[in-house]
Formats: structure tokens, sequence, C-alpha cells
């Protein structure tokens, strides 16, 4: 399928969406689509495996949740909870991008818990275990409609944002580095260099989604930023599917999907999670991109042969 | 007159292993130059050591009268020396035309604003990249995966990308092997074509084609120079021989 | 003041030595297997909980220790042989989103048997009390932990170091293919090692018991630490394992006379040190 009738189905789920579904809901899908789709600039595109995205998604909710508590307009508070989460990503990029492989993974992991143990012993400044509530949306957004549209356009120009990230020279040379990195180095990229960047990239737009999720239900929860949800970001990428930019959505629509049905009937519910990421890691790699591929080739195949 | 490539007692030991020992080694410009010698020799390891892929223990190494010692591998290319490797080292997953386009955008003298163009916006890169493609006869398969490619045709990217990176020397770490012979052919005609634009360093095992395509020939046993002279008084010198016949280790 | 500091030393140690034994197991899981295990906590956690429910079944402490450990390892080697084995040619995200997945079920497995509140097991009779070490009143469950951890960590780097199967493990962390070269089964390696790995988190968990209670979020509590020590330590160092536990044990009993609510954050403050100081570890050799 062209990339461009891809987006018309996007566009189409944005708008429908909402119809169909609860708008919260929605809004947390589109949310946590963002963050899904920046994090397969890292795992489908670059090669890199971050264990600890969720500390730019809670600290960018954070800091936005903060200036909007302290009276800061929304065109203050969501570019600098952003640009905080981009100066921050790359200190900590700089060091995790010395490492590759589990190394890497380790050390995401220990800087995400890192920062969990600061927002939950920092109680003055972010609510610790509570939380950190009572953050204004702007009487503009106040309106659940005008408050959806609002995070709609948001995730759309995020994702025409990324898309044109990808196609760039810059999205080419992640790959190289995905497939081969003492080659691309070979060629003249500064591998460490560009995985920087792209771990850059894909943890600004995470923060900035954090930023817009401070607001959708008045309050920051410190899971935000556990490492539990990392865990869930990578899940979200991986059932989409890295093999296609736009694939991170429908993995981030399911899971939403899934842990809303399922929280609803059992309590223990992260233990279906569970079993449906087993699920996945044995018989669906590649995700639903890859379904979806083959059940479309099936039904072609059907066709052809009479 | 100065070499274009100057090599300086260089060493390379690993852990007991001295894999280069003490070369010293002249690359004239617009020369093609032949490394020699029995597997395991070090030869490889010397392609390393002046790339950046690993640190010599001792000596340096200059090129266009610079020094350029431990340099890191992403610089190298950019100094005007490009490389093809022994084992074929390309990006598999990527197209034809991507992995040429990549090895020639890392030397176009792009700025920032470069990365928010796509890809297709950059025409004259664009074009040249095809035009090496075509070069190397590859132009059918430009929008293939490279990992599709046979092994012949992945030896002839491999010399695609080297020149994409517009240099002014190329290392070739035995670009034929395993070539069958009418292939092996085609890339020694290659490689005269390419003589005339660029000084080459060569490793190469195959006699015929070292004879017929050098000007110079160095002969590598143990990590050493052993000998140093044009084809004829290659051919005729009594320490290669013995390297050959008696030398593998 | 001096005397706190001294029985806040003797706490590390025995935080320290619980460390030891967890952050080594994950070293060859992670070194051996090349696996990012993120359901170690969880080990530990059904550690915990297993040794209490035999211990309260048997009303021995000691056959808790001795049979709740054992009964990780079978679920380790469950994980091992049918989830994990699947997976060693597959990229990093699978393995890690399956052993994730583990983790989540077994946490909730953890609530579903045992309950979300969490219980205390006091130490065996022998150990109850206090001795007067002269300086201090110290814990007797404290000092026979640190002694017997100390022996299992000895024994351990000499079965490591010394023996036939170590020489295979540490092989199997410095050269995976040459274990394969060598003719040895390498799925009997790895299911060895996943249990090993196993075992001790289990054990750990069960020793913690007397010390830290049982709740159900130990296991998620425990496996950050555990990966700071790995970094800590030098990725595949078991000896760097070793004192990076004992280390950050320390550090973080010495923060808490001062500073409380930072001996959490102390934690990573030594990971960033290292980080900055020896990116490799401080026993690694890359
Ligand atoms: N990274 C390394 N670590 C340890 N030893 C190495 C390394 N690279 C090369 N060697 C050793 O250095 C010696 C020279 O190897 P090298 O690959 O340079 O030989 P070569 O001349 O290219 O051989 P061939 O003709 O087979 O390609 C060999 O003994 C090899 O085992
Ligand atoms: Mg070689």
């Amino acid at each position: 399928m062209r990339d461009r009738n891809i987006f018309l189905i996007v566009l189409a789920f944005v708008v429908i969406g909402p119809f169909v579904q609860p708008k919260v809901i929605i809004t947390e899908m589109l949310i946590f689509g963002i963050v899904a789709v920046a994090n397969n600039i890292m795992i489908g595109y670059t090669g890199m495996l971050s264990f600890g995205q969720a500390m730019f998604f809670g600290i960018g909710a954070y800091v936005a949740g903060l200036l909007l508590k302290a009276g800061m307009p929304l065109i203050v508070a969501l570019p600098v909870g952003t640009l905080f989460v981009l100066v921050l990503s790359i200190a900590v990029g700089y060091f995790c991008v010395q490492r590759t492989g589990l190394y890497f993974i380790c050390i995401t992991f220990a800087f995400n818990q890192m920062f969990y143990f600061i927002a939950y012993s920092w109680t003055g400044l972010t609510g610790g275990e509570d939380g950190l509530p009572g953050i204004p949306r702007p009487s503009l957004l106040l309106d659940p409609v005008a408050f959806y549209v609002f995070v709609a356009v948001v995730f759309l120009a995020c994702l025409v944002a990324m898309k044109r990230i990808v196609d760039s020279p810059l999205g080419l040379i992640c790959q190289t580095i995905r497939e081969n990195p003492s080659r691309a180095a070979a060629v003249g990229y500064n591998v460490k260099l560009y995985k920087l960047t792209a771990f850059t990239i894909a943890s600004t737009f995470t923060g900035l989604a954090g930023t817009v999720y401070a607001m959708l239900y008045g309050i920051v929860p410190i899971d935000q930023i556990h490492w539990l949800k990392s865990g869930d970001f990578i899940f979200m990428t991986l059932l989409g599917g890295t093999g296609n930019f736009f694939g991170p959505i429908m993995g981030a629509v399911g899971y939403i999907w899934m842990s809303e049905t399922f929280s609803l009937y059992w309590a223990r519910w992260p233990l279906i999670m569970g079993i449906v990421f087993v699920v996945v890691v044995l018989y669906l790699r590649g995700g639903i991109v890859e379904l979806i591929g083959k059940v479309y080739g099936s039904i072609q195949r059907a066709r052809e042969a009479p | 007159m100065a070499g274009l490539l100057e090599c300086h007692a260089l060493s390379k030991n690993f852990d007991a292993v001295a894999a280069v020992v003490d070369v010293n080694l002249e690359v004239t410009e617009g020369s093609v130059h032949s490394i020699i010698g029995p597997n395991g020799a070090g030869k490889t390891t010397f392609f390393n050591l002046i790339s950046g892929e690993v640190p010599p223990t001792a000596g340096r190494v200059y090129f266009k009268g610079r020094d350029i010692t431990g340099l890191p591998s992403h610089q190298i290319p950019h100094v005007g020396i490009a490389r093809c490797f022994q084992r074929t080292n390309i990006f598999p997953k990527l197209t034809v035309f991507e992995n040429v386009w990549v090895a020639m955008f890392s030397r176009s003298n792009s700025g920032a604003l470069d990365f928010i163009k796509r890809v297709s916006d950059f025409g004259e890169i664009g074009d040249k990249t095809r035009e090496i493609i075509s070069e190397l006869g590859l132009e059918e398969k430009l929008t293939e995966r490279a990992e599709t490619l046979s092994h012949g045709q992945q030896r002839a990217l491999e010399v695609a990308i080297a020149l994409a990176g517009a240099p002014t020397l190329i290392l070739l770490d035995e670009p034929t092997q395993g070539l069958a012979p009418e292939a092996t052919q085609q890339m020694t005609q290659l490689i005269q074509r390419l003589a005339g634009r660029y000084t080459i360093l060569l490793i190469e095992h195959k006699m015929h084609v070292v004879m017929a395509i050098s000007h110079w020939i160095s002969v590598m046993h143990f990590g050493q120079i052993i000998a140093e002279g044009g084809p004829d008084e290659i051919r005729q010198n009594e320490a290669v021989q013995k390297a050959y016949l008696g030398g593998r280790r | 003041m001096s005397f706190l500091i001294l029985s806040q030393i003797l706490n590390g140690f025995a935080t320290g030595m619980l460390y030891a034994l967890v952050g080594v197991g994950l070293t060859l899981v992670l070194g051996v297997l090349n696996l990012p295990n993120f359901a170690h906590g969880t080990l530990f956690a059904f550690g915990a909980y297993f040794t209490y429910t035999v211990a309260n079944l048997t009303d021995s402490f000691y056959l808790g220790v001795l049979i709740g450990p054992l009964l990780v390892v079978l679920i380790g080697f469950v994980i091992e042989s049918q989830g994990v084995r699947r997976l060693y040619a597959a990229h990093h995200d699978y393995q890690l989103l399956f052993l994730f997945a583990i983790a989540l079920i077994l946490q909730e497995t953890v609530i579903l048997i045992w309950g979300p509140v969490g219980f205390s097991l006091l130490p065996p009779k022998f150990l109850a009390g206090a001795v007067d070490l002269g300086f201090t009143v110290y814990p007797k469950y404290r000092l026979a932990l640190i002694l017997f951890t100390a022996t299992i960590v000895v024994a351990l780097y000499l079965m490591l170091t010394r023996t036939n199967v170590g020489a295979i493990l540490r092989a199997g962390i410095e050269n995976r293919e040459m274990v394969k070269v060598l003719g040895i089964n390498i799925n009997k390696v790895f299911l060895f090692t996943f249990g090993l790995g196993a075992y001790l988190a289990g054990l750990a968990g069960g020793l913690a018991t007397p010390i830290w209670g049982l709740t159900p979020t130990m296991g998620f509590d425990i496996l950050p630490i555990s990966f700071v020590i790995v970094v800590v330590a030098g990725l595949g160092s078991i000896l760097g394992a070793i004192a990076a536990g004992i280390l950050i044990g320390l550090a973080q009993s010495l923060t808490t006379i001062w500073w409380p609510e930072a001996a959490n954050v102390v934690i990573y403050l030594i990971m960033g040190l290292t980080i900055i100081l020896r990116p490799q570890g401080l026993f690694g050799s890359r």
C-alpha cells in the first residue's frame, strides 16, 4: 500500500474514532500512537532498543504539568516541556550510545529507574507516589471536543514530521546503522552521533506526547515514568510491526483497546496482557502489519486461483 | 617524490600474535599497488590499520602528507580513502540504489538543511549514484535489495560503494574472491579502467590478475614486507617463492 | 554516631551479599545466554514466597530456604525450555518482550496465589534475637546471613573459576562459538545457566524474607537494582557483580543514616559515576 493511502486510513480513524468509542480512549490511542511511532525510529529504523522511554514520557508530562499548574499558557508549557526532554535526552543518550546491544538496554533501563526514583522521592515537586494532580487545561481546551481536536492535530503534525524525518537522508543513514554499523562508519558516518540523533528525536517526540498526556486527565500518575511503561511502549511498537512506519500506530491502538477492555473485567488483567505478549513473540513476529500482509496475500492468491 | 600514502614502521599485535610487523610502505599516486602473501600474512590487518578499523600498536600512517594514524574509521572516507572489504560488507536490506546513495551522500557537502529534504529531492546525487551503478553493471538491480544479489554482484556493489565516496585512494581487499573465471576477468578489466582515475592499493591472491594489472607489488609474509618490486622482479624473487611454497602456516 | 555507622556497615554487607547473589545470577544469564532477563526480579520474589510457604508447611525455615529456591529452578527450567530457547536466534527486542511478559505473568501470579497483602517471616529460633558485638547489639540472623551468603558466594566463585562447568560457562561468556565448537551440548549449558541464575535469585529471595518481609512488588523492586549491579560491574564479570553488589548495599545503608530519601537514588548515582569514569564497568574489559 502506498504511504498516502495509509495516511488517509489513519486520518479516517482520527475523524471517525470518537464517534465509535469514548473520546478519552481515542485520545489515549493517539498520544501513545506518537510514542510508538517515535519508538520505532529507534527500534525499526536504527536497530536500537531502549528500555527507558517512559522516563522521557513521564518527564515531559511532569514538566508541562508543573508549568500549567504554575499558570503558564499552553504555548509555553508544551514547548518548554518538550525542549526540556530534548536537552535531557541528549545528555542521557550520550552515555547510552557509547554501548550497544544488551549493555544499551541495561543502561537505558537503569536511567529510567533513576528518574523514577527522583520523581518518587521528590514529593514536594512531583507528588511522589500519589502523582501530580490538579493540572489545569487552558480554557479553550476545556470542552472535550476541542481537546480532542487539539490532540488530533498534534498527533497528525507529529506523524507528518516523523515521516519526513525517516524519508530524509537521516532516515536512510539510520537504516544503514541498523543493517551494518561498521560499514556505515566505513562510508563516513559517525555512528554514535547518528545513534544519538535517533535517540534524541525519538525521545523528544515521546516527551511531547507526555506533555499532552498531562492535560488529558489533569494528573500525572507516577506509573507513567515507571519502567513497566517502557515495556508497554516496546510492546506497542512490536505489536504494530517495526517493518512499517505506520505499523506502531496499530500497536498503540491495540494495546489501549486491550488494556481498557481487560481491566474492566479483571483486576489481574496485566496477566492477560503478559499472555498476549507471549503469543505475539512466539507467533506474531512482524506484528499486525505482517498479519495484514499475510491475510491480504492469501486473499489475493485465493482470487487468482479460481 | 613523496608517496600518496606512506606507512612508517607500522605494527599491530593481537595479544601474542604479531599480525603486522614494522611495515614501511609507500604508494605512488596514480599507481596500482598490489599486496600479496599467503593466508594469514596480515594483509587485511594492514588495511584495517590504514582505514582506522583497528588502531596500530606502533608506527604512523601519512596520507597526502597528513598524519592520519588512529583516525576513527568514519573520518577516513573524508580524507579521500575508500575501502572494499574481503568479506562482503554491504547493507543487506537496503536497495542497491540506497547502498550506493548513502556512500555518496556521506561525501557531499551536506548542510543541516539537507536533513529536512527527502532522499528523492537530491537530483544530482541520485544521478551520480545511478551512473556508478551502471558503470558496475548493476543498473537492472537498482531497486532490488542488496541481499538478493548474487555473490559476484555483491562484490561489484562493494566496489560501487567505494567509488561513491569519491576517493583518491581505493583499498581493494581481494575483490575477485569467490568469483568465477569470467567474473574475475570482468573485475580485472574494471580495476584496469579505474586505474587511470584512482590510486589503487590491492590485496589479491590470483597471481595472473596481480601480474596483469600491478605497477608495483609488495609481498607480505608473517606480517613483514619481504620483497618489493615490479611484476617481473617479484616473479623471479627467491624469497617470494619460498614464502609461497613452504611458508603457509 | 560511630556505632550507628558500624551497624549500618554490617547492614550494608547483609544487603550487599544478597545483591551479590542476585547480581551474579543475572550476570550469568546476561553473559552466557546473551539475554536481557527481565524476569529475574520475579524469580527473586518467587524464591521468597516459596520459602515462606515451605517454611510454614514444614515449620522449618531451613527447609524453606533449602526447597524454596529449588522450586524456582523448576520455573526457570520451564521458562528456558518452553520459551527462551526458541528465541536465541531472535533479536533482543523479542527476547526482551518475552521476558517482560513472563515478569508480568509471574508478578500477577504471585498476587493470585498469595494475595496483594505482604507477609513477614520470622527467622528460625536459633537465629532469633541479637548478639552483643561490643560496639553494638546486632540481630543474629543478619550476622548468620552475612556469613552464609559469603560462603555461598565464595563457593560459587570457586565453582566458576576452578571447575569444568565453570570453565564452560566462562568460555560461554567470552566466546560462545568456541563452546559450540568444543562439541558441548549448548542446550544443556543454557538450561543449566538459566537454572543457576534462577536458583541464585530464588535463594536471595528466600534468605531476604526475615529482613525485608514479603511484598508482591518485591520482584519489581529488586530488578532495576540487579541491572545496575551488572552495569557497574561490567557486563559478564562475575567478580565485578559480587563487588558491585556489596558496594551498592553499603552505599545504600550508609546513605540511610544521613539522607534516607536518597537511599534509592544513590544507587543510580554510583551507576552514573561508573558510566562517566569507567564506562566499561569496574571489572569490565571492554
Ligand atoms: N581482530 C583480531 N584479533 C586477533 N587476531 C587477529 C585479528 N585480526 C586478525 N588476526 C590475526 O592476524 C593474522 C593476520 O590476519 P589477516 O586477516 O590480516 O591475514 P590476511 O593476510 O588478510 O589473510 P587472508 O589472505 O586469509 O585474508 C592472523 O593470524 C589472524 O588470526
Ligand atoms: Mg585478508
